[in-house]
């Protein structure tokens, strides 16, 4: 073989080793929505991977998404997993996440009560919601005051709800229980029917919070019942939509970190759910109108303060929902809110 | 030799079509069946089930009709313009195409926008209906089976047109000339002599159209909303929201079975109406 020849295979092959040699950092692997990514990069992941010596990658995409690959993968392929309650309550309940060892996550007992473990010894929560109505005060006399208010007929074709595949739409159906006046798990016929009765105020119900704010820049609705994350992006589009403050309560939700079964870095999983949970990252989070904090030893400014669910008092006021009831009951549901919807 | 140099050349393709095609559709199809005892109906339980919702009947007839319109329309305005463009001048035509195909260009969804754009509360249509004093406030168009389908007919009538072109232009110059000297007007040339040649062209249009919008999501799921669900945006529903993996698999396997079930009928008519169409 001439040498020339022999050089080049040479360097073909170490050429080949070097790219086939794992890299020296680890790989950590974060799935969440990927919203507000700029800051996210900025107040977590760059710090992170200085802590941590580590790379950190993404899986983005909305919960149910995000959970059906972790499913298909039986558990495997991310290190920690962002959710909301009920789509981590259903992960819970398909086994693919682990118990989180509290004693790894010191900064757990610094979390308001309903915080620290909301599903068990599995993920705590890093940040509280609220999921309530929003309205267009120059379209809507007079303002929302009560979850009663959607059955109003001045409002026909003007509301959208979330669909119940989302987050919030399984609530939609508590609170038409609520206005029937019976428990929407029991009796769900009187329910359903006080649902029938909402429809004709229903333009469309929608699936994505984007999907919501359209609705309202383009006059097709001025109700809709939202989470309190989308107020901001809602008023950069409508100016004069309001947060109705309702005299029945708010509903609290809960966005939970999860470690998966099939988790390969379950050490630096631990340590990155301690270092989200610290005072300064949940304060930077909420300065920066990220997430509200649910560390208690917390302090916000007013005008920080003002957008968020925060301070025990308001969290204190929240109803609760318990998912291992409300998921299956949603499955039940789903026939039945699409006969009510969509016939 | 020859032979086994023929299915040599044809294993990639085979295995491809094999591993990414024949086995997911079969793992589909085996998915959707229940287990032997179930329920009165055995295995075909879960199609009983779905056939027992009036909710889902809903949905399967609504995605057939709208499937059904599109089609229809779209054969109608994709003929006419192919017509007109296989008669241009050559300069013209290939500008014409390409204006054509134009919106081919951009995706499905920002296409099924445009239209949500369009067809708002304070959409250009409903601006344009009430400065000419033809509605007094605006019309709910959105989320309604019309909205569905105009926008569908807008993505798939390229479709068509390409289609079309493609075979008005085949058939040859002479046979008009001969028709006409025979006595035959414009119109009637065109419907004994150009619309008989061209049933191959139309068939295939029909099929891609049809098997397009039956299983469309992006548009219905914009267009459509919660309101009109059908076929496409129900199998979303079922698998990425309920996780009821087999009964999304009942989705698949009736989508599947209406689309070969109107494509032999499709060609069947075809054969019917030019014995040398297929």
């Amino acid at each position: 073989m001439p040498r020339y020849q022999r050089l080049a295979l040479s360097s073909i092959s170490a050429a080949a080793l070097l790219a086939a040699l794992p890299a020296g950092a680890t790989t950590f692997t974060i799935s969440w929505w990927g919203f507000n990514g700029d800051k996210m990069q900025e107040i977590i992941v760059n710090p992170f991977q200085e802590l941590c010596g580590c790379e950190v990658v993404f899986e983005t995409g909305n919960n149910g998404d995000r959970l059906n690959r972790l499913a298909m993968r039986s558990g495997a392929g991310v290190d920690v997993i962002y959710l909301t309650d009920s789509y981590s309550q259903a992960g819970i309940e398909q086994g693919l996440f682990q118990p989180i060892d509290r004693a790894q996550v010191p900064n757990i007992a610094e979390l308001y009560d309903l915080a620290q473990a909301p599903q068990g010894e599995f993920g705590p929560a890093y940040t509280v919601g609220r999921i309530g109505l929003v309205y267009d005060s120059a379209r809507v006399n007079p303002p929302i005051t009560s979850w009663n208010d959607l059955w109003r007929a001045d409002l026909a074709s003007s509301l959208s709800l979330p669909n119940i595949t989302t987050t919030a739409g399984p609530m939609v159906v508590l609170q038409a229980g609520r206005h029937a006046g019976v428990d929407a798990y029991t009796d769900e016929d009187a329910t359903f029917a006080a649902l029938a009765e909402l429809a004709p105020n229903i333009v469309t119900n929608y699936n994505t919070g984007s999907e919501m704010i359209n609705l309202f820049s383009t006059g097709e609705i001025s109700v809709s019942m939202t989470q309190d994350f989308t107020l901001g992006r809602l008023r950069d589009a409508v100016p004069t939509i309001e947060w109705a403050t309702l005299t029945d309560g708010e509903i609290a939700v809960l966005n939970t970190i999860n470690i998966p079964t099939g988790s390969e870095n379950v050490e630096l999983a631990h340590q990155f759910i301690n270092f989200v949970l610290s005072a300064d990252i949940q304060r930077q989070l909420a300065e920066q109108g990220v997430d509200a904090p649910v560390n208690a030893t917390v302090e916000l400014s007013p005008e920080a303060a003002g957008m968020w669910t925060y301070g025990q008092e308001q969290i204190d006021s929240l109803q609760r929902i318990d998912y291992s009831q409300l998921n299956p009951a949603r499955d039940r549901w789903l026939d039945r809110w699409n006969e009510t919807f969509g016939m | 030799m020859k032979r086994l140099a023929g299915w040599m050349l044809a294993s990639p393709a085979t295995l491809a079509i094999t591993f990414l095609l024949v086995i997911p559709v079969a793992i589909t199809v085996g998915l959707s069946f229940g287990s032997p005892g179930q329920g009165d109906w055995g295995i075909v339980q879960p199609y009983a089930d779905f056939f027992a919702s009036g909710f889902r009947r809903n949905v399967l007839w609504r995605t057939f009709t709208v499937a059904g319109w599109v089609t229809v329309i779209s054969l109608a305005a994709g003929l006419a313009t192919a017509y007109v463009v296989a008669r241009c001048p050559p300069w013209m035509k290939s500008t014409l195409i390409v204006l054509a195909v134009f919106p081919l260009l951009t995706g499905v969804v920002v296409r099924s926008f445009a239209w949500l754009v369009l067809l708002g509360r304070e959409g250009m249509v409903n601006q344009v209906l009430q400065a000419t004093g033809l509605t007094d406030g605006p019309v709910a168009m959105l989320y309604t089976q019309g909205a569905v389908i105009v926008a569908m007919v807008y993505i798939f009538v390229p479709l068509m047109v390409l289609v079309l072109v493609g075979v008005l232009e085949n058939i040859p110059e002479d046979l008009m000339q001969a028709s006409s000297s025979l006595g035959a007007g414009p119109v009637a040339s065109f419907f004994q002599v150009t619309l008989p040649l061209a049933v191959p062209g139309l068939i295939v249009g029909a099929v891609l159209v049809f098997t397009a919008s039956f299983t469309s999501y992006a548009t219905p799921h914009l267009l459509g909303g919660t309101r009109q669900m059908m076929m496409g945006t129900f199998l979303q529903q079922r698998a990425l929201v309920a996780f009821d993996w087999p009964g999304a698999a009942v989705v698949a396997a009736i989508m599947l079975a209406v689309i070969v079930a109107t494509v032999l009928v499709m060609t069947r008519v075809a054969r019917r109406l030019n014995p040398m169409a297929t």
